[in-house]
Parts: C-alpha cells; structure tokens; sequence
C-alpha cells in the first residue's frame, strides 16, 4: 500500500486494516476509506470498462458525481467507489458494461 | 394582419397530432400543425413509452392489433434517422384478487378470439419464466410477449419530421389562443403570437387543453386532466425485463432497451388541473417501495429522474374521436392514459375522418355525444 504518511499541516488517522477483494485477489486497505482509495494505494487504476466503446475507465472527480469510478461492490453494480467506504470483506469487481443486476440471488 | 389558409389545422404536437399530419401531408394534402411548445412535450413525451394488446373491448383491440402492425417497420418508414427503439418483450398485468383476475380472463379470451397471442399464466409459470420477480400474494396474470415498448418522443419527433418533409408546415413555441368560427361553422385559429390561421377543417389533438380550446367556440369536450408520476433508473445491463403492471396498488415497471428502468404508480391524491408539471416525494417514496418488494434485484440502482405528465382522461376511459356539433371541428383526445401507442391508428383514423374517407375500424364508441346519452363504453382494462 503506498499512502501519505507525513503530512506538513494535516495529520492522518487511519482506520482498521482490513482485506478485501479484488476480481478475487486478496488487497489491504484501510475500513472506512473510500474503496478506490484504497485501489489507488494499491496501484490498481482501471475500475471499469465502458458498456460501448470498451474503454477503461478509473478515478477522476473522486467527489461521487462524474461515473468514471463506477464498480460492482457485494454483487451491486455502479457504487462510487470513491465515496463508498471500505469495509472488511468487501468483495470489488471491475465492472464491465452497464453492470448485471443480481437476478438470482436473494 | 395577414390571414393564412391551408387545407387542414392541427392543434396538437402530441403523438395524434403528428401521426395525423404525416397521414394528411403523405396523402397530398396541405396541413398546418400548431404545437405550444415542442414536438411530444404533452402527455406523449412524458408517457411509459408501453405499447400492448391487452384491451377488453373490441375496437380498442382492433386499433391495438393495427397498431402493432406499423411498429416493426415504422423507423424505416418515417426514415428520420431516429432511433424508434420498438422492443417487444412483453406486458403483464398481475392480479392479486378473483375478481381482477376474472376480468383479465376475460379480457384475454377476447383477445383469442381475435388471434392475439395473449396468455393467462399461474404463480408458478411466472417464477419459472421470471425467477426475478417477487409476486408474493398473486394469483394469476395475464401476458402478451408481441407487446412492449417504443420510444415516446423519438415517435412523436419522427412522425412529426416526417410530415414535414411530405409538406406540412409545423409551427412549434405557437401556442394557439382561441378558435374562430362563424356562421355555425369553424373558420380557424388565432395563436398567441397574433397569427391567424383559416381552414374548413380544424382537428383538436391538444390532450387535456383540448376542452378550453373547445370552450372558446362554445364546444364542450367532457375530458379532464390528471396528473400521474413517473421515474427512470441508472442504466444496468439489459435482461429484456417486461412490462409488469401490479392490479393491487397500480405499480408497473419494466426495462427500456438502453437497460433503464421506469417505475410508475398511481395516486389518488394527485392535482387534477391543468399547469400543475412538478412532482411529488410521495410517489418517490411510494413508487420505489411498491416496486422493490416485487424486484428486489434493483434494490441497489439509483433513481436519476422523475418526471410527471397529465393523463387526459375521460368518465368512461375511453378516447374521443369524433366531429363536434360545430361544423368542420374535430376532436382526438380522452385517451385516459393508453393513448401513445395509439399513434398510429388515431393518425389513420383521423385522417380518413378529415378528408371524408370510411375510418378502417368502425369509432361508433368513441363518439363524443355518448357523454350526453349516458352511453358510456367502459375501457376494464386500464391503468
Ligand atoms: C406518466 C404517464 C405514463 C403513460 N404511459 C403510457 C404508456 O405506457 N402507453 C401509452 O400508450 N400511453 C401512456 N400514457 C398516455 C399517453 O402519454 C397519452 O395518452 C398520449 O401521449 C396522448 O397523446 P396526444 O397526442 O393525444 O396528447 P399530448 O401528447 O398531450 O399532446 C398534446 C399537445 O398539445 C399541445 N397543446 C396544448 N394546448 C395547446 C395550444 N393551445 N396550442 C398549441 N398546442 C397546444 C401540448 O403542448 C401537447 O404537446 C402515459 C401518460 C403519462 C402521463
């Protein structure tokens, strides 16, 4: 994880580390961070992949209101991941196209 | 001032409006169409863009039928470029009590009856089809897989187009102000602008502003508006979810072909006047918990937009289509919330009444004087 940890005014309080997941792969982060985040710590950019051009798309206004970092989060596309905090477990997908809703669970 | 004249005056840049003047400018003839703002701005750009042939009497099934004839190649027709985006996956109307359920077997038995391939399926054939849907507490529905979907305002707009490159002039932001007639007769339109406009034949297509338009050459038209409410989901990935429409509380929803969702619902506490366009918190609340129960895979999609449009509904729920006792003056509207679709075959009709020709299904029903006979022609399959 590559994070700021001195910072010349503002002083940082990390949450509790947690895993979560990524397609998968085991990633640390910090609990009510925002998931993308802690993607961007890890070194991971790519969060989506556009429904018709197929473009890869990753953090950009980081303030909830822009699309880019649309992601599947616990099976439920198009959460902001940058304004969706980490939880522990959490399982992240990169999300591709408009995103399935999930038909058959529940 | 100048006076213009032309063959035929619409008032009206809704669907019936614009299909009517494509029908007229294609035929040759010299049509003038007035919108007050633009083209599907009324009740048709608003609407649930839903089409369907579950109706329970014969002529609005008749026009149902026609009008699901013209859908698959209308795009290629009206030739705009505009993406029509007719869709046909489906439209269910759920019944949570015998006696809806009755209705509805009675409706599709009509439908059979006139080779509509409409179905009557249990609980169980609909979660086996759906497992989706949580249709807890139903009994029954009835569903029609040629019905579905078109694109409210690409139709209108297109039809519009259309007409005008066959030679109709369309004036849209022309508010009409009044009528004019004279000796018994209609003589024209004046609009807001201070245009005047004659012709021997005007046809009102104005949704619920058709009555004070009327009013102002002493015609009443028995028709009121009523607002209803409506909203669209973020996009997700299309699964061709059909039109369900839930007979306890009056819910629909159903996915449109760009993969979001539309929810609508009734209230009854809605404003029944016109220039009332807001919308209300209460439907949000209402609307997305009726429907979650019923869907909860969209529970995590967000709302992007409500809007609300007035239905124009009349005693029975039924269109009026018809001349007035005025002579030369017309009236299309009453559709009481399924009039959309009926774009094609009320631009036909319509038509076909304007230059005189026999209209193709027979509009005894729809005729304006059943109001005063109290012949009322009950529409039991509407929303
Ligand atoms: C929320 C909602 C959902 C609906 N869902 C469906 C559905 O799924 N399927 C379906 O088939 N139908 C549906 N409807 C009903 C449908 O929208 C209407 O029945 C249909 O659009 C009526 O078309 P129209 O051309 O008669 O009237 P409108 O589309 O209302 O057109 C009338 C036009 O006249 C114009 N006008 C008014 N006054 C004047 C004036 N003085 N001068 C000039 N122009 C004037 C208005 O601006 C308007 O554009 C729905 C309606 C609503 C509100």
């Amino acid at each position: 994880m590559e994070l700021i940890k001195e910072h010349p005014i503002l002083e940082y309080k990390h949450g509790k580390e947690v895993v979560f997941t990524l397609d998968g792969k085991e990633l640390k982060g910090y609990a009510g961070e925002p998931i993308a985040m802690a993607l961007h710590a890890n070194g991971v950019h790519i969060y989506r992949i556009t429904p018709e051009m197929k473009r890869p798309r990753g953090f950009f206004c980081a303030i909830g209101k822009c699309s880019s970092c649309f992601m599947v989060v616990d099976g439920v596309p198009n959460v902001r991941t940058c304004v969706t905090p980490l939880e522990a477990g959490m399982k992240v997908e990169t999300q591709h196209g408009k995103g399935l809703v999930p038909l058959e669970a529940q | 001032m100048t006076v213009k004249t032309t063959d035929f005056i619409i008032v009206g840049g809704g669907v019936h409006g614009c299909a009517t003047a494509y029908e007229l400018a294609k035929a040759g003839y010299k049509v003038t169409l007035f919108e007050s703002r633009y083209l599907s701005s009324g009740g048709s750009g608003r609407s649930a863009a839903g089409l369907r042939q579950h109706f329970g009497t014969e002529v609005n099934l008749h026009m149902a039928k026609y009008n699901l004839k013209v859908f698959p190649t209308l795009e290629e027709e009206l030739d705009t470029g505009m993406d029509l985006e007719f869709r046909q996956w489906g439209y269910m109307w759920v019944a949570y009590t015998d006696s809806c359920l009755d209705q509805l077997k009675k409706n599709v038995a009509l439908q059979k009856s006139m080779d509509i391939p409409s179905v009557i399926f249990t609980p169980d054939e609909i979660h086996e089809r759906w497992p989706y849907l949580r249709l807890d507490g139903i009994i029954g529905a009835a569903f029609c897989g040629e019905d579905g979907h078109i694109n409210p305002q690409t139709l209108t707009m297109a039809y519009g187009e259309a007409a005008a490159r066959y030679g109709a002039v369309v004036k849209t932001y022309t508010p009409v102000q009044k009528l004019l007639a004279e000796n018994g007769k209609i003589k024209g339109v004046v609009t807001e602008s201070g245009e005047e406009w004659h012709a021997p034949r005007v046809l009102l297509a104005a949704g619920p502003h058709t009555r004070p338009l009327a009013a102002t050459v002493g015609v009443d038209i028995p028709v009121y508006p009523e607002r209803h409410n409506i909203l669209i989901s973020e996009p997700v990935e299309v699964f061709n979810c059909p039109m369900v429409l839930c007979l306890d509380d009056g819910a629909y929803f159903k996915q449109c072909p760009n993969g979001t969702f539309m929810f609508g619902r009734d209230d009854q506490d809605e404003p029944r006047d016109l220039g009332n366009e807001g919308n209300s918190v209460k439907f949000l609340a209402g609307v997305t918990a009726s429907v979650l129960k019923r869907i909860p895979a969209l529970s995590g999609v967000r709302v992007v937009r409500q809007w609300s449009g007035p239905y124009d509904v009349t005693e029975d729920h039924n269109a009026i289509i018809d001349w007035t006792p005025l002579e030369g003056l017309m009236v299309n509207c009453g559709w009481s919330g399924h009039g959309l679709q009926f774009g094609p075959s009320g631009g036909r009709v319509c038509k076909e009444m304007l230059v005189g020709e026999q209209a193709f299904v027979d509009l005894h029903r729809f005729r304006l004087a059943r109001f005063a006979e109290g012949d009322l022609f009950f529409e039991p399959a509407f929303i």
